[in-house]
């Protein structure tokens, strides 16, 4: 017996191998840089998403784990010549464990204590990958060496495999979250995320389970580091651990939808393609502009639909799905 | 009504905030199978002896035992592990997410498989009379229907030992004594049950054994006739020169 092929299976099918085929129809490589981009951000609004957006609580300082995997891992294969392959898994290591003191002090309490925190950690880190300039080269940065076009070494001539490497993540992340989503630890998170001392008092171990979701999330955004500082060999610390980047990470899943599978991945892409698209119509003659553009937006997001577009998307999906035949049914 | 073990025991509890005595070197025990009723005048300590019992406050001194074991100061996840589980006097919901999930929540405790603590929450839903509101947003429920579900989440944990913070304030008589039904019902399926509560009909009407709290401290204890027509509890609740009225 052959599955039926209904919409819902077909459509998702589509958008994958509109996904794999999308590099080779971009007229040039800067197009393929904006989807790599894309793909980064999906991993890093997804991992944040975990513990921003299921369990409630806002982290504005996830540039403290991307910075950590980057820099480790970034240090790791200068010193001992490791391959990024390895050192992707050491990174995202550095970054969980970066992540338990911080889940053990903050998660005994509630309110802004853990936002103020993430803060202060990024800045700590920038600050102290500043002072310590023999070994991780200050504000020059580090820089991996170049070495062609060595797989091994996470190092391609084209841009293409950094995407698909980018894309597998990406859509791993997604996964792993629908995966959560459905355990008892995603069911624990959004419970503690509405009211804590309601899921205090059904057993639910709030502390502990924020943990886990922070661990994960660290880990996730530390790979993220990693396969960033391979793909742009550079990084330096006003960028790997900025509050900069930490916000941006904290929008694209906000903009997009939090406590939502999806969401991270429709922010991604909306930001992207907006911070882009404004930077070239701007960028010549009016510089910053793009930026107050870019403000507009946020603000427009959090008034009209402080949920995010995911539910928007997710109408006109369902409407489409509805309205798309099924083959393998009619003939039944 | 038969006198079970002693489910919870209650030895020397005192809290104190700031310059206000909230609770004062409190004793008294809860038996298997009963309801027990507390009751006492607003800010007599009724709410932050559920919260000393359940470990959302941690008490200056005393003890809290719970089946012979000293539960003193465990965290509130803990204590309601063990069989302890406690509803609020107001109502706190998980708006955002349906009736089912929210029972769902609890369920997880003792069903680590989420389809199967779904079943399980299904079953409570019917228990209390929630299974029409099933799919609605918790949020948006009527008084009578959020009190309704705190039980329910609350049931769904299975607990040996149930405490209603003020399950019945705000209702009309009606859903007073559909509250009744349904709680007394809990009791006729082995649930050892302590209500505080304001509503004297249903406390009396209710209540096995009545302990009386005022100020901080117990006054009184004994059945709903013995409370009914002691002095002192008539004192604190309606002032002195009502007493040879």
């Amino acid at each position: 017996m052959k599955a039926a092929l209904t919409p819902d299976r077909y459509v998702p099918a589509a958008i994958l191998l509109f996904l794999l085929v999308l590099p080779w129809l971009l007229p040039n490589p800067f197009y393929v840089h904006i989807i790599v981009m894309m793909a980064v951000f999906v991993i890093l609004g997804g991992a944040w998403n975990i513990i921003s957006g299921y369990a409630g609580q806002l982290s504005l300082g996830h540039a403290a784990f991307f910075g950590t995997g980057a820099y480790v891992s970034t240090l790791l294969v200068n010193a001992y010549g490791l391959s990024p392959w390895v050192t992707m898994w050491l990174g995202g290591v550095a970054a969980l464990l970066l992540s338990l003191p911080m889940g053990l002090i903050c998660f005994r309490l509630q309110g802004p204590y853990f936002t103020i925190a993430t803060i202060g950690l990024a800045e700590a880190l920038r600050l102290l990958v500043l002072h310590f300039r023999e070994i991780t080269n200050g504000a020059q940065g580090l820089t991996v060496p170049f070495r062609g076009s060595a797989p091994w070494h996470l190092q391609f001539d084209s841009k293409l495999p950094y995407y698909y490497i980018a894309l597998a993540m990406a859509i791993c992340v997604l996964l792993l979250t629908r995966r959560m989503e459905q355990s008892r630890l995603g069911h624990y998170l959004v419970a503690i995320g509405q009211n804590q001392d309601a899921a205090e008092a059904l057993g639910i171990d709030s502390a502990g389970a924020k943990r886990r979701a922070l661990m994960l999330s660290a880990f996730l955004t530390g790979m993220a580091g990693v396969f960033y500082a391979q793909y742009t060999y550079v990084i330096h610390p006003d960028g790997a651990f900025g509050l900069g980047l930490s916000i941006q990470i904290a929008l694209v899943a906000i903009v997009g939808g939090v406590g939502t599978i999806l969401g991270p991945a429709i922010g991604a892409v909306i930001l992207e393609l907006f911070i882009q698209s404004t930077q070239i119509i701007f960028a010549d003659q009016y510089p910053g502009l793009e930026l107050m553009v870019y403000g507009g937006l946020l603000v427009g997001v959090i008034l009209w639909r402080p949920r995010g577009v995911f539910s928007w998307f997710h109408r006109v999906y369902q409407a489409l799905v509805a309205r798309l035949p099924s083959p393998g049914r009619a003939g039944s | 009504m038969t006198q079970g073990n002693v489910v919870l025991d209650i030895e020397g509890l005192s809290k104190r905030f700031g310059g206000v005595q909230a609770v004062l070197d409190l004793s008294f025990q809860v038996r298997a199978g009963e309801i027990l009723g507390v009751i006492g005048p607003n800010g007599s300590g009724k709410t932050t002896m559920f919260h000393l019992v359940t470990g959302f406050h941690r008490p200056d001194r005393g003890h809290v035992r719970f089946f012979g074991r000293e539960i003193t100061g465990l965290a509130p996840h803990r204590v309601c592990a063990l069989g302890l589980c406690r509803t609020f006097q107001v109502a706190k919901p998980f708006p955002e997410i349906t009736v089912h999930r929210n029972v769902l929540m609890g369920a997880l405790l003792h069903h680590p498989d989420p389809d199967a603590a779904a079943t399980r929450a299904e079953e409570v839903l019917r228990r209390v009379g929630l299974d029409g509101r099933a799919q609605m947003a918790a949020g948006s429920l009527t008084t009578i229907d959020q009190r309704r579900l705190e039980v329910a989440r609350a049931l769904a944990t299975e607990p040996k030992l149930l405490l209603l913070d003020e399950t019945m304030a705000g209702l009309n008589p009606t859903e007073v004594g559909e509250a009744i039904r349904l709680i007394s019902g809990l009791r006729e399926q082995g649930l050892t049950v302590v209500v505080v509560e304001h509503v004297m009909r249903a406390v009396m009407s209710l209540s096995d054994r009545i302990v009386v709290l005022d100020q901080g401290t117990k006054i009184a204890e004994g059945n709903p006739q013995e409370i009914a027509s002691d002095p002192r509890v008539i004192q604190a609740y309606l002032g002195k020169e009502y007493q040879r009225a």
